[in-house]
């Protein structure tokens, strides 16, 4: 499948939400651990040779599971091949807790969640739609559920 | 650079609904003639396929630090996705009528994960406005005042004089929406180390770990003790447990400090979206003229 491997490369200079040299295990059997530079930009999960500038790899965050293996090592793993697990050592425990946290909050669908929680509450509170005054009611990222119009007997069910 | 191509095109048809879906042409990499093919917009991911059947996808464009402009073209109804860095590529792509041109060109604009974290950074604001106001109320009625502790109430000493005005909060926090999305910065910056309410267990997956914390909100509300901690506290003052607020967004990017449409720096929301509003207008206008 082709990618703007260039403008994901760019992407990755960009300032991140969190970087760190973990110890880092591919998916694969005869993976073995090995220092890298890891690097959340965005949804992305990029990671580097210590003082290489470009990246060697980058995980896109969306479908995928993220689980505490041990104190200091999460796992990451993609829902379609769930048994592959990409396996990240922490220098703590505190410090995998809190990659463990941003890594969740990385994807664009856990966002898409929030802003429709955040929608439906605001409206449950003021009968207004908060997207309303500024015209993006009706796009379609911001849908409630497939389109359907919020109405109060709509935010009850959720 | 490799890429989890498998688990990405997965995503692409997965069952999460996509943004937009429908045929562009779109101009060729290798062969420069422009190919018809089927697009689906998912996030900040557009993928394109051969056929509107076909299960995978030829190829993908990750929209971070692109502008979508209309562009000089053979073709009808023509759009560019460009993007910001050295010797990058520009897309071209066609549309079948105006409507389709006008349409994929807004959705692609707001395609950004930067453009979906600052409308959910502002609802959280209006939330927590909102939520204010309505503790403010509380107060209120009740000057005894068993409902809220006195240590917030000296952090929002307006909430104590006023009786049912419902918008006032906001003018502690700051005097204008740009002042509000900063503050807000500060505060879930903070929230992301405290807090506690994410489902716990074992393993989180990205698509369920919100859903406790509707929960606690509706169950928060009612006694507002426990969570009445205004929003405009200074940082360092800690937070402790929000039971009643809702899961937490990511910190903004540090370090972005330049104002532009697609600059994470642009952390005022309403001055972004005219931006994107005038975007929109330009090009509706060139192509009127170009008529």
């Amino acid at each position: 499948m082709r990618f703007n491997e260039k403008e994901l490369v760019s992407l990755s200079r960009q300032p991140s939400e969190r970087a760190a040299e973990l110890g880092m295990k591919g998916p694969k059997k005869g993976d073995v651990v090995k220092k890298r530079l890891v690097k959340l930009v965005v949804n992305f999960l990029f990671y580097f040779r210590t003082d290489e500038e470009e990246p060697i790899g980058a995980l896109l965050l969306e479908q995928c599971r993220v689980e505490r293996e041990s104190s200091h090592v999460f796992s990451i793993a993609f829902l379609d091949e769930a048994e592959k697990r990409y396996m990240f050592e922490c220098d703590s425990e505190e410090q995998c807790g809190e990659w463990i946290d941003s890594i969740i909050k990385a994807s664009y669908e856990f966002m898409r969640k929030n802003l429709i929680f955040y929608r439906t509450e605001i409206h449950r509170l003021t009968g207004k739609d908060p997207l309303e005054q500024y015209g993006i009611s009706d796009e379609t990222r911001f849908q409630v559920s497939s389109g359907l119009q919020l109405m109060p007997k709509d935010t009850m069910s959720m | 650079m490799k890429l989890n191509e498998r688990s990405v095109a997965h995503y692409a048809t997965c069952e999460s609904p996509p943004d937009k879906t429908g045929f562009l042409v779109k101009k060729g990499e290798r062969n420069t003639a422009y190919h018809r093919r089927w697009f689906i917009l998912k996030g900040n991911m557009l993928f394109y396929f051969e056929e509107r059947e076909s299960r995978e996808p030829i190829g993908v464009i990750v929209l971070e630090g692109c502008t979508v402009e209309l562009c000089e073209s053979a073709e009808e109804f023509a759009f560019a996705i460009k993007f910001d860095c050295a010797k990058a590529r520009v897309y071209k792509m066609a549309a079948e009528n105006q409507a389709a041109m006008e349409s994929w060109v807004k959705a692609l604009s707001r395609a950004s994960f930067d453009y979906m974290r600052l409308v959910v950074k502002e609802l959280e604001r209006q939330l927590e406005e909102i939520q204010e106001a309505r503790r403010g109320d509380l107060v209120a009625a009740a000057p005894g005042g068993p409902l809220v502790k006195s240590k917030s109430a000296r952090r929002n000493p307006l909430a104590r004089s006023r009786s049912g005005a419902s918008s006032s909060s906001s003018s502690s926090s700051s005097s204008s929406s740009c002042g509000v999305l900063s503050t807000a910065v500060f505060s879930s910056q903070r929230s992301v180390q405290e807090e506690t309410h994410l489902p716990s267990g074992p393993s989180r997956e990205n698509g369920v770990a919100w859903s406790k914390p509707s929960v606690a909100l509706t169950n928060g509300f009612g006694d507002g003790a426990s969570s009445c901690v205004p929003w405009d506290s200074v940082p360092g003052s800690g937070n402790g447990a929000d039971v009643t607020r809702p899961p937490p967004v990511p910190p903004r990017r540090r370090g972005a400090s330049l104002e532009s449409p697609v600059s994470p720096g642009t952390i005022c929301f309403s001055k972004l979206h005219e931006w994107y509003g005038q975007e929109v207008e330009q090009l509706r206008g060139a192509w009127l003229q170009s008529q």
